[in-house]
């Protein structure tokens, strides 16, 4: 192959990069939270790690080389699936006075407010999860997050949720918001969490 | 140990779904849908095995749904771990694999977009176990470590 002809290929194949609008790529940008995350990305050219927001990757193996995208090409290639982001899901803490189903004054306050979140923002699944502190067994724990995460649930249907679904489970004493020892009482971790998604 | 789930009621907002989800809480080991369409504009549906429905708010996602928009449609929709993932105009996505159970660390969420394009926020399952999160595309694959991005295929 002469060395003009591959000249002329290569010049070809540049011309097909930088004209072809409709690539596929994927393009990391900054999480609701105002921070940004990180993607990695395999083709056949390997695989791409991406922590900077704005930045993109080819998904078709042409390249596995990071570019920065402008927002005027981020806004006409992604306007219409930007417009259909569902709302961001919502999630209560309520916290218990220790050993049984009584919610702490300042959380009962609350559930006003999570029906209230649910009327604002129509049709939501609804999640109860309940949660202990280390005080008693894993066991006993699974069982009283439960009846927790029921309690709640029962209140928030007597005052009139409407949702696609209500799913209550237990995590006992295995997702503890404050890591502490067996048997210590700790009221950050006597909680039930309520997402309205 | 397995933990216990109760499924208390589920409002009808979408008739067919309130049927099938009013026999499934019923069952010992409920069906449980792992997702809903909360916002449609345009032709939108959601097939599974063969079946096609017209996507509204509130139509319920199971493993193994395929989401489409038409070419003046777009659609958004929420999975049970927070999940957000919403698609433009001519988009189509299956729901491959999804599994979310914190308690007995199964986790796992695995979709592929063919056409279209796509607006993902990840949800709890990235956060607890970002290697479970993969989103698929016909010529590459991207892993999520916790984050918003921006898929365009075709």
């Amino acid at each position: 192959m002469s060395r003009q002809y591959t000249h002329a290929v290569a010049l070809f194949f540049l011309a097909l990069l930088g004209g072809c609008a409709s690539k596929p790529y994927v393009v990391l940008v900054a999480s609701p939270d105002g921070s940004t995350g990180a993607i990695e990305v395999r083709t056949a050219k390997g695989i791409t790690r991406v922590d900077r927001k704005d930045h993109a990757v080819n998904l078709d193996g042409s390249s596995a080389t990071s570019f920065q995208v402008a927002e005027p090409k981020l806004d006409k290639d992604f306007s219409a699936a930007r417009a259909a982001q569902p709302a961001l899901p919502k999630s209560y803490l309520l916290y218990f006075k220790t050993g049984g189903t009584s919610l702490t004054e300042k959380s009962q306050a609350e559930i006003p407010e999570v029906l209230q979140t649910v009327r604002e923002r129509g049709p939501s699944a609804v999640s109860v999860i309940g949660h202990t502190d280390t005080v008693g067994s894993k066991a006993y724990n699974e069982k009283l997050g439960l009846s927790r995460a029921r309690d709640i649930a029962r209140q928030l249907q007597e005052n009139g949720l409407q949702a696609l679904e209500l799913v209550v489970t237990s995590h006992g004493e295995d997702n503890l918001l404050l890591k502490t020892p067996d048997n210590t009482p700790e009221p950050t971790n006597r909680r039930v969490e309520v997402t309205v998604r | 140990m397995k933990k216990k789930i109760t499924v208390f009621a589920r409002f009808t907002i979408w008739p067919l779904a309130g049927a099938l989800l009013t026999s499934a809480a019923l069952a010992v080991e409920p069906a449980t849908s792992i997702g809903y369409v909360m916002k449609v504009q345009g032709e939108a549906t959601v097939s599974i095995d063969g079946t096609t429905q017209s996507a509204t708010i509130g139509t319920p996602l199971y493993v193994g749904s395929v989401v489409k928009t038409g070419p003046a449609g777009s659609m958004g929709v929420t999975l049970r771990d927070n999940t957000l993932m919403s698609f433009g105009p001519n988009s189509e996505m299956t729901l491959d694999e999804f599994l979310f159970d914190p308690a007995q660390e199964e986790l796992k969420l695995s979709a592929k977009i063919t056409h279209g394009t796509l607006d993902y926020i990840s949800g709890t399952i990235a956060k607890l176990k970002p290697e479970a999160v993969e989103i698929n595309t016909p010529t590459g694959t991207i892993g999520v470590r916790g984050t918003h991005f921006l898929v365009k295929v075709d």
